[in-house]
């Protein structure tokens, strides 16, 4: 490998282990699931050979986002490890009673690093359905896993899998807000900025090299962007008044804000670096959290109509439609990545819980049952929708399938936490 | 309203300051001089009383501008529910009377064949409602599994025990539809033929039409094809099969 | 220019006022002053209430003293809304009006409007309302004459509130509305 990016690889390593350091002893997210799906495909993962060696096995990781995911079901094949070429024992893994298994290697590939190979079968049919090899470094075992599972869930299920998709949320302890990345299971937490002021509304832009947000640090809410391999940011919109409420464009080069600078509060667009303001749309009330859908919609949040209510108008510019009639709190519209759905937060009887419109059908779902629900935000893939809630008096994450079957919990030992947002598949 | 009471107010003013000069050149005495400056004292109290409370109007009228605009969105979203209403009340209304239409023709259509053609047909053994629907859904079940044969059979069994059903011309074109599966072309073609002529008004009379040409068609019967898809166009010009008689037309 | 000729008719008043020999200046100038025995009213609240303000005033910038002088109206900063409410109550109207006035006669100080609402619901959507509530503030002290370029409304929405528990007392008192002064903010 070349050696000069090997040099830049350690300096990054060390500035995430730093971060690290001074968030996971009191912030890691530990994960709990809540509700699975009822017809759960039996997979075995045998332990892969060699793996031993590394600080955790690989197929922990692939097992538990695997499990995760609600959908499959997680057999035992013992303790004695399978290699990737050694021919499969498919009466063992019928035995166990799995439909499918997945086997591999881990050896060494010179210069500290391992090659991970592994392949998955269909114990039915009795067939190879693929494989992959990747070399990693022996600390990279979880993101080893991650992609393997999302190997395997795309091979099983037909969709891609998100293990490897990080997410962005606030958490607050004490006097103190940390905007903070993680892993989709809540692993590998980092510390993207600190203040000692609010922080809301993360917004991945659709690379997820940036987040745009809102931070109160000037004493008003102001929108920045910040790279997050670089530390660096840049104020985005900090016009008079209020700034608020960023989302991006489907190409990433432009940002929905809400301003005031004109009255109360109304959708505007900005390039990511501030320049070059332009009005979306007007109305006589308020209209906030916008939502660029992939078909070329802006869902918003407006109250024009007397209570809040979701609407939408062509991203191009238009007249708005309504789209939220049941009901007189409904908020925080997000479109699914296929534009077919939606979810927001409605409030029901004084509960506020995640619902989802079928925007064909017009049928709506309420997927929870908890009571404070905030800022839902879709998997890159619509399986899942995470949102935040309160769980006896403190804040914290949880998801639900885009069918209100599996349920998952993340959540701190100390602080509240808020504000998610799932980032996009990575880009390769 | 400000801005018109202002310059008054300084007009006072201005009068005022003049008063020391002039109170200096002899021209009033100090009793004077201080009942001046008293009565401008008042005016201009009361004028800036009169400032204030119309900047306190002001307030009040930007209150009530405030609570119009509420009401004028409460006025608007109750329009704009009561439209989405008006928009899913004409769906729905619209799809009842699809539906019912489609029942009523069924109802219908045995009715009509029944007088004109079997005007005599003495009413079969009381026909048992329960079994005759059962046996029908069962012929339907064996179609739609693909067993052509027992589908065929079942159905023409179903017409000759239940002459008088309101089934009978979806059970005549079902089991034309499984005789030309089976490529009994001669057969399949009767069953057409009978749906065609004895219920004209049935809703499967085009598609009839249509599977007779194709049995016709089958058996190299150009001539008589042709006039089944004439014959479907000129009576049924708006229907699906009259459009797929028209491609093969035009072939 | 409006807030200069307001000025200027207030030093107006002031001149004839000190003219008259009779001491009865009612309203205007001086502010409602309530004769409070010292000590006794003024409890421990008020003395915390001063500390940080202080401690924020940054050095030489307290040249107000009646901004944060307890028995001074202008110390008092906060108008409070009714539920689901963007209109200022008439017993605020005082305070409101006490403030323009100061605002009107020092027109090199500026003025940051917070507006704050109760924690229930969208975060985003309770921001947009705490502008509604602090654009009502800076509507009325622009309506006496304030100039808009003294003024700046802004909103912290749910993200700051005074006190946080679940209960209708802590909601109300979070649906505020509070005026900061140059250095203060």
């Amino acid at each position: 490998m070349n050696p000069r990016i090997l040099t830049f690889l350690r300096g990054t390593a060390t500035a995430c282990a730093l971060a690290l350091a001074s968030s996971l002893a009191q912030a890691q997210l530990s994960i709990e699931i809540t509700g699975a799906g009822t017809n759960r495909m039996p997979v075995a993962i045998a332990s892969f050979e060699g793996e031993q060696t590394l600080p955790r096995a690989v197929t922990d990781v692939v097992r538990a986002d695997l499990e995760r995911s609600g959908l499959f079901k997680m057999v035992e094949l013992g303790p004695s490890p399978m290699g990737a070429d050694a021919p499969p024992d498919f009466g063992r893994v019928r035995s166990r009673g799995a439909d499918a298994f997945a086997v591999g290697t881990v050896a060494p590939s010179g210069s500290g690093r391992y090659q991970v190979q592994f392949r998955l079968f269909d114990a039915a049919k009795q067939v190879s359905l693929g494989g992959q090899a990747m070399v990693m470094a022996p600390n990279q075992y979880r993101t080893t896993g991650h992609r393997i599972a999302d190997f395997i869930y795309e091979k099983l299920t037909g969709e891609p899998g998100v293990f490897s998709t990080r997410i962005a949320y606030v958490l607050k302890s004490g006097q103190r807000y940390e905007l903070q990345i993680a892993d989709a299971d809540g692993s590998n937490a980092q510390t993207a900025l600190a203040s000692k002021e609010p922080i809301i509304s993360p917004a991945w832009s659709p690379d997820g090299s940036r987040l745009a947000y809102v931070s109160f640090e000037a004493k008003k809410p102001v929108v920045y962007v910040h790279s997050l391999a670089t530390g660096q940011r840049n104020v985005a919109a900090n016009f008079k008044g209020s700034n608020s409420a960023p989302a991006w464009s489907p190409d990433g080069r432009r940002l929905a804000v809400v301003l005031t600078k004109d009255g109360q509060s109304q959708l505007y667009s900005v390039n990511a670096d501030g320049s070059g303001v332009q009005r979306l749309a007007s109305s006589s009330g308020i209209d906030t959290e916008p939502a660029w859908s992939t078909d070329g919609w802006i869902y918003f949040t407006s109250d024009r109509g007397g209570s809040p209510q979701i609407y939408r108008v062509p991203a191009g510019g238009g007249d708005a439609q309504r789209v939220s009639f049941e009901g007189s709190y409904n908020v925080s519209p997000r479109p699914s990545p296929d534009g077919k759905s939606l979810v927001y937060v409605a409030r029901n009887g004084g509960r506020f819980q995640v619902t989802l419109l079928d925007l064909n059908s017009r049928q709506t779902q309420i997927l929870t049952d908890s009571a404070k629900d905030e800022s839902p935000s879709f998997a890159p893939n619509g399986r899942m929708v995470l949102y935040a809630t309160e769980v006896g008096g403190r804040g914290v994450l949880a998801a639900v399938s885009s069918d209100g079957r599996v349920k998952q919990r993340l959540s701190v030992q100390s602080g509240d936490v808020r504000e998610p947002a799932w980032g996009p598949q990575p880009r390769n | 309203m400000v801005q018109r009471l202002l310059p008054r107010l300084m007009a006072a003013l201005l009068a005022g300051l003049c008063v020391a000069p002039a109170a200096q050149a002899g021209l009033f005495d100090d009793e004077e001089a201080r009942a001046r400056i008293n009565a401008l004292r008042n005016e201009t109290g009361s004028r800036l009383d009169k400032l204030e409370a119309s900047a306190r109007a002001q307030l009040e009228l930007a209150n009530q501008i405030e609570q119009l605009k509420a009401e004028i969105a409460r006025l608007r979203g109750e329009n704009e529910v009561l439209s989405n209403d008006l928009v899913n009340a004409n769906k729905r209304q619209k799809d009842f009377y699809v539906d019912l239409d489609n029942r009523l023709r069924k109802i219908e259509a045995p009715a009509a064949a029944a007088t004109e053609v079997q005007p005599q047909a003495a009413p079969a053994a009381a026909a048992d409602p329960a079994a005759e629907s059962r046996d029908y859904e069962a012929a339907l079940t064996q179609l739609r599994g693909g067993k052509y044969k027992e589908a065929a059979v079942s159905f023409i069994a179903f017409t000759k025990a239940y002459p008088s059903s309101s089934f009978l011309p979806s059970a005549h074109f079902w089991a034309a539809s499984a005789l030309y599966q089976q490529k009994d072309n001669i057969g399949a073609a009767e069953h057409y033929g009978k749906v065609a002529s004895q219920w004209p008004e049935d809703s499967r009379a085009p598609d009839a039409l249509l599977g007779l040409a194709s049995t016709q068609q089958a058996r190299n019967d150009n001539v008589g094809a042709t006039r089944s898809l004439e014959k479907l166009i000129s009576r049924y010009p708006s229907s699906s099969a009259a459009q797929i008689a028209r491609q093969r037309l035009k072939k | 220019m409006k807030y200069t000729r307001i000025t200027l008719s207030l030093i107006t008043v002031g001149l004839l006022a000190a003219c008259s020999s009779s001491p009865s200046t009612e309203g205007q100038s001086g502010a409602t002053v309530e004769d409070r025995p010292s000590g006794a009213a003024s409890s421990g609240v008020d003395s915390n209430r001063v500390v940080p303000v202080d401690a924020n005033g940054a050095g030489g910038k307290s040249a107000y003293p009646e901004l944060k002088d307890p028995k001074n109206i202008l110390s008092k900063r906060s108008v409070l809304f009714d539920y689901d409410s963007y209109v200022i109550k008439d017993e605020y109207r005082s305070l409101v009006e006490a403030h323009a006035k100061f605002l009107t006669s020092h027109p090199s100080v500026k003025m940051l409007i917070q507006g704050n609402t109760d924690e229930r619901g969208s975060r985003e959507y309770n921001l947009a309302l705490g502008q509604k509530r602090s654009d009502a503030v800076k509507k009325a002290l622009t309506l006496l004459g304030v100039s808009e370029s003294q003024l700046e409304s802004v909103s912290l929405g749910e993200e700051k509130p005074s006190c946080s528990d679940a209960s209708e007392a802590c909601w109300s008192a979070n649906r505020r509305g509070d005026m900061l002064y140059s250095g203060e903010f």
